[in-house]
């Protein structure tokens, strides 16, 4: 196609580029990504599980993995997308029923969103490590 | 931090743009190149896309601001007039009802004239209406957004005989096309749909599902069910995932986002 005005393709301005990341399009990516990750820790778990029925050496094996500082700190990623992603589908499922679409009221049902995982997170972990030993 | 109405500038500074690369995913002939810096009377940078076979570029640009009125558009007519004659942008009615003026100013889509200056960064960022092909500088092709609107006739259906006097309509009736019929057709919203920019060319966006809702809802219109059978698509109106960037975006304080979430439901409804 030659070069010409008429029939070089318009160019097309940016988009997420330049696109200001809001609480509405943040939260919404977020429950999309810790989705995928939720997705990809079930194999994991399903590693797990399948590692505590075959038998103790090879539990074992699996056992070194979790326990060790990395696997300690992807448990606690994963525990916060866990729960970012239930109280983002629980906000999605009250949007279902067509409640509160008010901006008002989707600012605050965000901002519950990221305190409720960040709480249930803090929570969930503090049992675990006041369990530990 | 909790947003009452979408008149309010975002203020939190924490992210201006998601952290990927300037010109990630971008066509080459849309990669933005570094433009000129006018000489001085400056604040204002945007972008700047000529008939030519260059590259569109990011200019920037000083304006005095006590010579210039309160908006965006006072602005963006000052360089016009004082600094670069070339700038190109649509503007109509001055006053937030025409919707010519849509642009992208410091990260988020709204009306050039209803945008104090005084609300913006320093300096401020000016681009055209996201993910839109270009025309020239601050001026989109609308013509498939226009289309998608035609797409679901938006026009009052009768079988009925035309009545000899008006169709008549009780005031509470009326009321629920009230938050609906405003709308100005500026596009902020649909072009600020992250669903819109990934499907747009199968995807109707918030703008036109608005407005099928504002029919849908009008009752007068004998439609219904036609207009519903069209929406009833994976692509047409399914792909909105809710992400209500466009009710965030509304420079007339439209919900978009609820308008759906009500297209939806009555697809449900009529299923039981």
């Amino acid at each position: 196609m030659s070069n010409s005005p008429a029939k070089r393709p318009r160019p097309l301005s940016p988009n997420v580029q330049i696109y200001r990341p809001q609480l509405t399009s943040v939260l919404s990516i977020l429950n999309r990504v810790t989705g995928i990750f939720l997705s990809v820790y079930a194999v994991v778990l399903v590693i797990w599980l399948v590692a505590a029925a075959t038998g103790p050496r090879a539990y074992a094996a699996v056992e070194v993995a979790i326990t060790s500082w990395i696997g300690q700190i992807v448990l606690f990623g994963v525990t916060f997308a866990f729960f970012l992603h239930f109280c983002g589908g629980i906000r999605h499922l009250v949007w279902d029923t067509v409640h509160g679409f008010e901006l008002r009221s989707i600012y605050i049902s965000g901002w519950a969103v990221v305190a409720a995982s960040v709480a249930l997170t803090a929570a969930v972990w503090v049992v675990r490590l006041s369990m530990a030993e | 931090m909790i947003i009452e109405s979408s008149n309010q500038v975002p203020r939190a500074t924490l992210l201006k743009r998601f952290p990927i690369p300037r010109n990630f995913g971008v066509t080459p002939e849309s990669r933005i190149v570094r433009g000129k810096a006018w000489p001085a009377p400056a604040a204002a940078v945007r972008v700047n896309d000529p008939d030519s076979r260059e590259n569109p570029r990011l200019d920037t640009f000083e304006v005095d601001l006590d010579e210039c009125g309160p908006m965006v558009l006072d602005a963006l007519f000052w360089i016009k007039n004082k600094v670069d004659s070339t700038l190109t942008f649509r503007r109509s009615c001055r006053e937030g009802i025409c919707g010519s003026c849509s642009m992208n100013i410091d990260g988020t889509n709204w009306l050039a004239c209803t945008r104090f200056i005084s609300d913006l960064a320093n300096p401020a960022t000016i681009y055209p209406l996201a993910n839109m092909q270009i025309i020239k500088d601050l001026v989109p092709d609308l013509t498939h957004l226009f289309a998608q609107y035609a797409a679901i006739e938006p026009w009052l259906k009768s079988k009925t005989r035309e009545p000899p006097t008006e169709r008549p309509q009780s005031s509470v009736e009326r009321s629920k096309i009230d938050g609906y019929y405003e709308c100005i057709l500026c596009f902020c919203c649909t072009s600020g749909c992250p669903s819109h920019w990934w499907n747009g060319d199968r995807f109707l966006g918030p703008a036109v599902l608005l407005q099928a809702w504002r029919w849908l809802a009008d009752s007068r219109d004998e439609g219904t069910g036609e207009r519903l059978d069209n929406l009833e698509d994976p692509f047409r109106l399914y792909r909105c995932h809710t992400i209500l960037n466009c009710t965030r975006t509304c420079p007339k304080g439209l919900n978009p986002g609820k308008a759906i979430a009500e297209i939806k439901k009555m697809l449900i409804e009529r299923r039981s």
